[in-house]
Parts: structure tokens; C-alpha cells; sequence
């Protein structure tokens, strides 16, 4: 057999088996779920070795002398010191270089790209020039950067972080303010909602253009016959279920 | 038992049934609504296109496979604009469950438009450290992938000739599905190499990079399948994306009529229990 | 021994900090070299980092079978299909395909990993649906702006909707653009505050709660 064809039938039993959850759990799904997790830690480790163990570190050392590159790696089995409980507090080190490390990269970049370049954005005029000497107030609101939206997401922002920062308890005119920000809260989960249900979608039609695509006759059909399967040892395994119901105790 | 309260407590196996053949039944019978094009995916469209040929381009194929239905069909499209522009593409990803799919997409669109390996484009595959890859690749390209994903050394590539570090790169476009993606580009890379950027994500993430959009961080943003089946149109080259667009609508119709019904009943079953309060 | 258990690895966290925080406002070359050369090592133990991660699996199912838990059938599951790729990714050198031909640790990949991995979150389509149906209701003002909004977008992102409605989209794109970007604007500002605050925490040794394991 082909090993596409192979693949094409082994691919679609597989999904066939993830599917059988939406039945109910079942042992096809469980091995299902298994075998997944299994594949999954097996290719991370191959490509890590691959990766850094023969890429990063032993061809450089070799073809190239860098024998510095032996500090990550000490830095590196340090940290697999984890599993030695005596020597546990050894990995302590490498921990500590890697979360320093990690925070002070972290830091500068972290308050130019996401805290001044924000508020930058935030605090735009409220009019714009149109000639020499006008000033004008756009009021469209389709066009994104008009001066009236300018002002909206600053009374958005503002709203928002108030509402999050000031715990107090919201009276008067801070009431009015945090009652603002929630109302831009949940216009944003709402339009959140809405993208989180497209992109869901949007996995499930993946899936579904794969199975029929393995449903033509150059693949031998296997999604037709693997249902049909599938369903057929559902069924048996549910009418067993009700025949010697599992033992609760 | 009301009406309301046993539409309430309906069996999910039928709710499931029912997206089940909303998403089946547009895929075997499309109808090919027109997809509107929004200014966010042409961003990224407008600025390739206006790149001069040679120029360097660069793709993050940041995900892995739970959301290939989303952003493969993203890459597939962008790499055929990128080569059909004829730009030097280099590929990579900071994904490694990604790596096998993303050296797959490469090569199929390579071969498909008759691209060279080393001349018009390089994957250079996948290295572990997400933030600290994309900071050794802005300080030396050759130091973060001293070998491309077929183990040649980066240096012998012509297709990377006067590229050093990221600042060489002319437009760069991360499809991220999560972390490390388009934030970690923009935070590690392009804040201090300087590189123009679009991003393309999952539809989950794409709200949260509107203010990045907004404040000219990412010049464009390519958002789910949607994203996907706008920048297909833009190429005139339709694909899975727009394939799978009339069943996007028809779930969401179905999920709209959900939410609808569900509150229906809601009201129903409040209304009446209100009004048994007032007899009692 | 204290010192070397803890005062020692909270003095490298200190020092590391202080030194690549202050590395991005000093771009001299002998500053550059420090970054490029720290940032290789930290991709070679990003890779340590992720074996550490992944192998936690191996004693827990391990454990599992020893003691013939319930479901440790699914354990050798796991542990067969481990092996399995192990084997096929050593064969073919960790390469999916070798000049266009695919591998067998590619074949793993893409007619196991892939849809194994692919299905298992195109399930939630289902449950999000199920979630929708059950509690996507109307019982306060702000439940009432969500809905309406989600529903908007719902629309407004689909060809049928603005088919059906033309306004449709272009509300959920100034909603998107407007209403929602200066939601999340205010959230990415709140978070990085809190990451950089965490940060110093991290640095200056108040936070210590990744040194963990083993005695003091």
C-alpha cells in the first residue's frame, strides 16, 4: 500500500477516534488522546536533540572550535538536576540565570513597545490641521483615525484603567467613570466572543475538508468505511455499557 | 416540565449535530458568497506588493497544527504573493510542533511556482528560545541558525547574501498563534532593529492586536480564516480559505440562532416564573 | 551552604538583570557582543528548558503503571507512541522530508501528530456551541451590550451576514478598531505594568518562587 494511503487511513482514525468524545468518553478516545500525547513529547524531543544537541552545540564545537558554547550546556544539565532530589538545589543556578536574564531583557522593551508607544497612540490631538491656518474635527467614525474615534478610545482607556486601578470604592463622578469602562469591557469580550467562535469554527471545517478529502476513491474511502466502523463499535460498546454496567465501587 | 425549561435542557449531542452539518453541508455544496475586503489584511497586502523584487522578506510560521486550519492557509497565500513579487523569502519558526508543516508549506509553494532553494528562498527551521532567537537573530542571523533545516550552513547561502542581522530584513510578517508570535516579534525584534512588520494570527488572538495596529507597530493584520480568505482574494488565487467561508457563515448563523432561542426561552421561563410570584 | 543555596542563585538573578536591563541603553560593540553571545546560550538552554518540560510526562505515567492505576493500559499508550517516534525521528535524523521526499518520522507527523493534534482542539466547536445555547443570556445590562456585540461581530465577520445585513460589517470593524482597541489597549498597558513590576521583583530577589526545588 502507498504510504499516502496508509497515512490517509491512519489520519482519518484518528480523527474519527477524537470525534467519538462528542458521543461520550470512550476508551477509542482515551487511546486516542495517549497516543497523541505520546507522538507529541516523542517529536519535541527528537527535534530538540536534532536542534540544539547536534546543531547548536556539537557541530560548532567541532567544525569550528567554540568550546564556549559548553557554558549553556553545563547551565543546561544543571537544570535537569530536578530530578536528583540531593542535587535538586543545583538547578537553582540555572533557573536564576535564565529568569534574570529573561526579566532584564524584558524590562526596557516591555515599557518602549507596549507602555510609551500605546500612550503615544493614546494621547493623539483631538484636531487635526487642514490648510495653513484651519483646524478641523473629523466626525466619521468608519474611518478608524478620524478625530472623533481619537476621542473615543482615549475616554476608553482612561475609562478601562480607571475601573481596573482605582479599587475604591466607585462613587459620584467615579462611579460614572468605572460604569463607562464596563460598558467598553464588555463590548470588547462580546467582540472577543464573536472571534473566538470564528476561530473555533474554523478548526472544525479544517478537519471536515480533510475527512472528505480522504472520502474520494483514489484514498480507498476511508472515512466512509472508518465511520461506519466507528460507529458500529460505539454501538457495541454502549449496548455492552448497559448490559454490565461498569463497577462503581 | 415547561416547553422552555426542556428546550433548555436539550441533549447537546443535538446541538453538536447541528453545527456538525452546518460546517459539513456548505463544504460539499458551496455557494460562494463575495468576501469584502477590510483594510486590516490589506495592510500587509498593499506593503508587499510595493516592495521592489530582491527584496527581503521574512515568515514566522509561529504555529503548529491545532491551528493549521487558520494560519496555513494565511502562509500558503502570503508565500505565493511573496514569490510571485519575486522576493527573497526566508522562512523559519519559533514553533516546534510547527516544524515539520511549516517545511512542508515552503517546499509545496516553492516547487508550485518554480522557486530555487538557496537562490529564492531558505527555511531555516525551528531553534528553541522564542524572545532570545529573535534577539540573536537581530544581533547575527548566523549565530541564532548557523544551519538551515536541512543542516547546510546559513553562511553558504546565496539567497541571505548582505543580510547580517534582522536589520536587513526590508518586511517581515509573524503568523503566531500564540506566544512566541507577532507581540514577541515586535518587542524583541522590531523595537530595536527596526524592521517593517504585519502580523497575521488566530482568530482568538486577533482583538488583542488591534492597538498594535492601531498605533502603526504592525502595518497590517491578517485575522483567522477570514483574514486568510480576504488576503486568497486579494491574489486572485482562491484556496482553502474561501473554500471553507460559506461554512463560517452558515455556523455562525446557526450559533446567532443558538443564542437567540436560548434567550427566548430564558425570558419565557423568567416571565412565567414572575408571574406565578405575583399569584402566589 | 546557605550562601551557595540561595544567596548565591538570587545574586545571579540580580546581577543578570540589572546587567541586560541596563545592556539596551548601552549599544556599545562590547555591550552588543555580550547580547549575542547571552542570547545563543540562552537558545541552547531554551532546548534543556523544554526537555525539562516534556520528561516531567515520562515519571508521572511511569509512576502510573508501577502502581497499576486506573487507565494504565493508556499509559503504554502513551509510552508506545513516544518510543515509536523517538525511533522514526533518530532514523531519519529529526528530518520531516529530505530534499522534497518525506520521511517516516515526517509520515508520524503528518498522519498522526497533525490530525491528532488538529482534531483535539476542533472539538471545542462543538462545546462552544453547547456553551452558547446554555449560558450566552441576557440576565443583566452589560450581559445584554456583550451579547449584542458578539452578535454583531458574528455577523459582520461572515460574507452571509453582511449579505444579510450590509451594516453589519461595517460596525464590527469600528467596533473592532475603535471599541475594542482601546479595551485592549488598557489591558496590554495594565499587564506590562504588572510584568515590568514583577520584573524588579524578580531582580531585586522579593519574588523567589522559581527557585523551587530542593532543600534550603
Amino acid at each position: 500500500m502507498d504510504a499516502t494511503v496508509l497515512g490517509a487511513w491512519v489520519a482519518t482514525g484518528l480523527t474519527l477516534l477524537i470525534f467519538s468524545f462528542l458521543y461520550k468518553d470512550n476508551p477509542l478516545f482515551k487511546l486516542a488522546e495517549h497516543l497523541y500525547v505520546g507522538v507529541s513529547v516523542g517529536y519535541i524531543i527528537v527535534k530538540t536533540y536534532d536542534t540544539v544537541i547536534v546543531h547548536l552545540v556539537v557541530k560548532p564545537i567541532v567544525e569550528n572550535g567554540e568550546i564556549a558554547l559548553l557554558i549553556p550546556v553545563a547551565i543546561g544539565m544543571l537544570m535537569l538536576t530536578r530530578y536528583v532530589p540531593k542535587a535538586a538545589w543545583l538547578s537553582r543556578y540555572a533557573f536564576a540565570f535564565i529568569v534574570g536574564m529573561g526579566a532584564g531583557l524584558a524590562i526596557p522593551r516591555t515599557i518602549s513597545s507596549f507602555i510609551l508607544k500605546q500612550i503615544e497612540d493614546t494621547v493623539r490631538p483631538l484636531m487635526s490641521m487642514t490648510g495653513p491656518d484651519g483646524l478641523a474635527f473629523s466626525m466619521n467614525l468608519l474611518n478608524p483615525g478620524s478625530n472623533l474615534n481619537a476621542l473615543i478610545i482615549l475616554l476608553g482607556v482612561s475609562s478601562v484603567l480607571f475601573y481596573f486601578f482605582f479599587s475604591i470604592e466607585h462613587s459620584g463622578a467615579g462611579r460614572a467613570v468605572a460604569r463607562t469602562g464596563v460598558i467598553f469591557l464588555m463590548v470588547s469580550f462580546g467582540a472577543g466572543f464573536g472571534y473566538t467562535v470564528m476561530a473555533r469554527m474554523s478548526l472544525l471545517i479544517g478537519r471536515l475538508t480533510d475527512l472528505i478529502e480522504f472520502s474520494d476513491a483514489s484514498y480507498g474511502r476511508p472515512t466512509i468505511w472508518l465511520l461506519i466502523l466507528m460507529i458500529a463499535v460505539l454501538f457495541f460498546l454502549s449496548r455492552r455499557d448497559q448490559e454490565h454496567p461498569p463497577d462503581t465501587h | 416540565m415547561s416547553f422552555s425549561e426542556r428546550m433548555l435542557k436539550i441533549d447537546r449531542r443535538i446541538i453538536f449535530l447541528m453545527i456538525g452539518l452546518c460546517t459539513l453541508l456548505p463544504l460539499l455544496y458551496p455557494v460562494g458568497l463575495p468576501i469584502k475586503i477590510s483594510s486590516e489584511v490589506r495592510g500587509v497586502y498593499d506593503h508587499i506588493e510595493s516592495l521592489p523584487e530582491r527584496s527581503v522578506f521574512l515568515l514566522s510560521i509561529d504555529f503548529d497544527p491545532a491551528s493549521k486550519p487558520e494560519l496555513h492557509p494565511q502562509a500558503i497565500a502570503l508565500l505565493r504573493h511573496a514569490f510571485r513579487k519575486n522576493l527573497r523569502v526566508i522562512a523559519m519558526t519559533l514553533w516546534v510542533s510547527g516544524t515539520g508543516m511549516a517545511d512542508q508549506l515552503v517546499t509545496q509553494v516553492a516547487q508550485e511556482l518554480g522557486k530555487e532553494y538557496g537562490k529564492d528562498y531558505a527555511f531555516l527551521g525551528w531553534s528553541p528560545g522564542g524572545q532570545a532567537v529573535i534577539i540573536n537573530m537581530g544581533q547575527n542571523l548566523y549565530s541564532a541558525f548557523p544551519s538551515d533545516y536541512s543542516g547546510k550552513p546559513t553562511k553558504d547561502l546565496p539567497i541571505l547574501d548582505g543580510v547580517r542581522n534582522l536589520k536587513d530584513v526590508t518586511y517581515m510578517v509573524s503568523l503566531g498563534a500564540g506566544r512566541p508570535g507577532v507581540e514577541e516579534w515586535y518587542v524583541f525584534g522590531k523595537d530595536k532593529y527596526k524592521f517593517e512588520m504585519g502580523g497575521g494570527c488566530t482568530g482568538v488572538m486577533a482583538p488583542g492586536l488591534y492597538p498594535l495596529l492601531r498605533s502603526g507597530q504592525i502595518n497590517g493584520l491578517i485575522g483567522g480564516l477570514r483574514g486568510a480568505a480576504e488576503y486568497e482574494s486579494l491574489i486572485g488565487q482562491k484556496g482553502k480559505a474561501v473554500a471553507g467561508m460559506d461554512a463560517q457563515s452558515a455556523t455562525h448563523v446557526a450559533i446567532i440562532v443558538l443564542v437567540i432561542m436560548c434567550n427566548l426561552f430564558y425570558f419565557s421561563l423568567r416571565r412565567a416564573s414572575q408571574t406565578q410570584g405575583q399569584v402566589g | 551552604m546557605i550562601f551557595l543555596r540561595r544567596q548565591l542563585p538570587l545574586l545571579i538573578t540580580l546581577i543578570t538583570g540589572l546587567l541586560f536591563a541596563g545592556q539596551y541603553y548601552v549599544p556599545h560593540p562590547a555591550s552588543e557582543q555580550m547580547l549575542t553571545s547571552a542570547t545563543k546560550w540562552l537558545q541552547i538552554i531554551g532546548g534543556f528548558a523544554l526537555i525539562l518540560g516534556v520528561t516531567s510526562l515520562f515519571h508521572q505515567h511511569a509512576v502510573k503503571i508501577k502502581r497499576q492505576e486506573a487507565g494504565w493500559g493508556y499509559s503504554f499508550v502513551l509510552y508506545a507512541g513516544m518510543l515509536g517516534t523517538i525511533a522514526a525521528g533518530l532514523w531519519a535524523d529529526g528530518k520531516e522530508s529530505v530534499d522534497g521526499a518525506m520521511t517516516a518520522f515526517g509520515w508520524v507527523y503528518n498522519f498522526m501528530m497533525v490530525p491528532l493534534q488538529g482534531t483535539m482542539f476542533a472539538i471545542l466547536a462543538f462545546f462552544i456551541a453547547s456553551a452558547a445555547y446554555r449560558s450566552f443570556r441576557a440576565r443583566s445590562r452589560e450581559a445584554a451590550v456583550l451579547l449584542v456585540a458578539a452578535v454583531i461581530v458574528m455577523m459582520g465577520r461572515v460574507p452571509l451576514g453582511e449579505y444579510l445585513i450590509p451594516l453589519s460589517g461595517d460596525v464590527s470593524s469600528w467596533i473592532l478598531n475603535v471599541l475594542n482597541s482601546s479595551v485592549r489597549r488598557a489591558i496590554l498597558i495594565g499587564v506590562s505594568l504588572g510584568a515590568i513590576a514583577l520584573s524588579f521583583k524578580i531582580i531585586f530577589g522579593v519574588e523567589r518562587s522559581y527557585l523551587g526545588g530542593g532543600k534550603e
